[in-house]
């Protein structure tokens, strides 16, 4: 159960993050278009405006997969030291940590995107764009980002109990120094 | 509030909890003790306003640069290419390791991968020619280290937004240290050979033509470079315009070495996605210990801080080169970067240094923090391509690299003016 739920959790996440590549490429692609038709006199306009706004929101929905991923630097030097069953508690504990910040993140998320819709917040910029039509994914990619936080700890809090160490440190322990940081 | 966060930053990084997630810990920290109003409920803008950022997307840009160029294949042409220029030197196929790494990080901004590509390419050939395992992987590891030097360098971005610094001026800046931290490798490695001949392999000259023939490799790399930095400098693109331009260029370079797929794009899309996470989520937390930090009085108590300490400048500089040293062996590039901005950036721009300068300093440091042991990323990069000898051998190899980086920390000390004066001429 426990590695079903985790195996789907990857499965999603993948796309999700195949999906902000795409998003990513179609910006590089914006940017490129404006930058020529600059030259010839017609600047597109806004498109620094809409890289803020794709950035915002790739970098919320790219979390989960990072996470997946192992992505998210740690420091390995006391975990490295212990035996299995400490670095399942080491990774218990920063798992639970990284949860529950993200999950303040996200509940701190909803008013900036609440008073927009309220407002119905438009940005001061020549494209007028309505806040809340890219603070909603920016927002939800936060909440995901959570949700897949407590999920995978739930996995991996079920895997350390049925005494399975080794699958549970593949969810949430920490990658081989090389893939860990730039 | 200083001790409160370092040594609580040191604490919890013990802990093994994600770096990103210590920053924030640290900010409710300060929010909760140092601040006379509750900060937290500006959590939610500051993570709007940092991360809808245009600048940032430089960022996933540059770091998709990289990785198309890596897992297109042009690495292997690139270093088979080198390796026609520059094996007739004492040193041989040390060189084009160095050399390849250079040329790598001038594209693709990221020093692991860099080392990881270099790694992979050169490590059959040291066998197969007879090179002394020490110094081969040892010059892998440190020439990979300059992909955060010289620009485009992702450190940099992150630096500059930190600090509000131009990441134009910054790029500048790297240019002519990273540069010279190249030729520095290069002529260590001849020394070295020079004395100990046994170390270097044979030495190969390839005839003109081959040499020549190998340059259809090199160009468009060297092209790619010059477009993303001279758009820059000329004031034609913002680093987010000509980032967009590098990702076009290295498609462009891709299918014209035939090493464009759907799994290429595939693999490139998810390493891009990863990095760049891994990225944001340590850049929100940091700004926002930044903001804390900032509205609790931070400068102030520096400034109390370092009256009572009665440091000069220089000496400040001096104590703040020890603490990254000491911390760089245990804690890595990005990482070590944003942790130590908020505090220490603050404390060296208080003595009167030009943070465009301090930020070259911090790149030579941080590149010296991934080779040093017990914790060098690149070393184990390395050693982990090898796949064979131990770990102690690269770590041996990399000692005469980080004796140049040394070299190169005084140099920028005692001459800021190797910094500063593209910037300061460009201006």
């Amino acid at each position: 159960m426990p590695q079903q739920l985790l195996t789907l959790l990857r499965k999603v996440n993948h796309w999700v993050a195949i999906a902000i590549g795409v998003l990513l490429l179609t910006c590089a692609a914006v940017v490129l278009l404006d930058i020529v038709m600059r030259q010839v006199g017609h600047s597109l306009g806004g498109t620094d405006e809409i890289s803020g706004y794709v950035m915002a929101i790739a970098s919320s929905w790219g979390m989960g997969y990072a996470l997946l991923e192992l992505g998210h630097v740690r420091i390995d030097l006391l975990r490295g030291r212990v035996g299995q069953l400490g670095r399942s508690v080491f990774d218990l504990f920063a798992m639970v940590v990284l949860s529950g910040t993200i999950t303040l993140i996200a509940i701190r998320a909803w008013p900036v995107l609440e008073r927009s819709l309220d407002n119905s917040s438009r940005a001061n910029t020549p494209l007028e764009t309505p806040l809340a039509l890219v603070q909603t994914p920016w927002f939800l990619g936060w909440v995901w980002f959570a949700i897949v936080a407590w999920l995978t700890f739930a996995a991996a809090l079920m895997l350390v109990l049925r005494g399975e160490f080794a699958q549970s440190e593949q969810a949430i322990g920490t990658f081989g120094e090389e893939e860990s940081t730039i | 509030m200083i001790a409160y966060v370092s040594v609580g930053l040191l604490g919890l990084l013990t802990l093994s909890i994600p770096v990103g997630i210590v920053l924030f810990l640290l900010g409710f920290g300060v929010d909760a003790f140092f601040s006379p109003f509750p900060l937290i409920k500006g959590l939610g803008n500051l993570v709007w306003s940092t991360s809808n950022n245009a600048t940032l997307i430089a960022i996933p840009f540059f770091v998709m640069l990289g990785e198309i160029l890596v897992r297109s294949g042009v690495a292997t042409r690139t270093y088979a290419a080198l390796d026609r220029w520059v094996s007739w030197l004492p040193g041989g196929l040390v060189h084009a390791n160095i050399a390849t790494a250079t040329m790598f990080s001038a594209t693709s901004g990221s020093s692991v991968a860099t080392a990881a590509t270099v790694a992979t390419v050169a490590m059959p050939q040291a066998e197969k020619l007879g090179y002394d395992p020490k110094l081969f992987s040892g010059a892998i590891a440190a020439g990979g280290t300059l992909g955060i030097m010289i620009p485009p360098s992702i450190n940099l971005i992150v630096y500059g937004f930190l600090t509000q610094t131009s990441i134009p001026r910054l790029f500048l800046a790297g240019l002519v240290p990273g540069l010279a931290l190249a030729f520095g490798f290069m002529l260590i490695t001849m020394l070295i050979c020079m004395i100990r001949p046994s170390l270097g392999g044979a030495r190969r000259v390839f005839p003109l033509r081959e040499m020549l023939r190998a340059l259809v490799n090199l160009v468009p790399i060297i092209l790619l470079f010059t477009i993303i930095i001279g758009t820059i400098y000329k004031g034609w693109a913002t680093p987010t315009e000509a980032a967009a331009v590098g990702v076009a260029g290295a498609i462009v370079i891709a299918a014209f070495f035939g090493g464009v797929s759907l799994q290429m794009f595939a693999d490139s899309i998810l390493g891009t996605v990863k990095i760049t996470s891994m990225i944001m989520l340590v850049v929100i937390g940091a700004s926002f210990l930044n903001f804390t930090l900032a509205s609790a009085g931070l400068g102030r108590e520096l400034q109390d801080f370092l009256g009572g300490l009665g440091l000069t400048p220089l000496n400040t500089i001096l104590v703040v080169v020890c603490i990254y040293i000491v911390l760089g062996f245990f804690i890595e590039t990005l990482s070590l970067m944003v942790v130590t901005i908020p505090i220490i950036v603050p404390l060296v721009v208080e003595q009167g240094y030009d943070p465009i300068w301090f930020g070259i300093l911090m790149i030579v440091l941080i590149e010296m923090a991934l080779i040093t042991p017990p914790v060098g990323l690149n070393l184990y990069v390395v050693q982990g391509a090898r796949k064979s000898g131990k770990m102690s051998e690269v770590m041996l190899g990399a000692i005469p690299y980080v004796i140049a980086m040394l070299l190169m920390v005084a140099a920028l000390i005692a001459f800021p003016q190797i910094a500063l004066m593209l910037p300061d001429a460009l201006q």
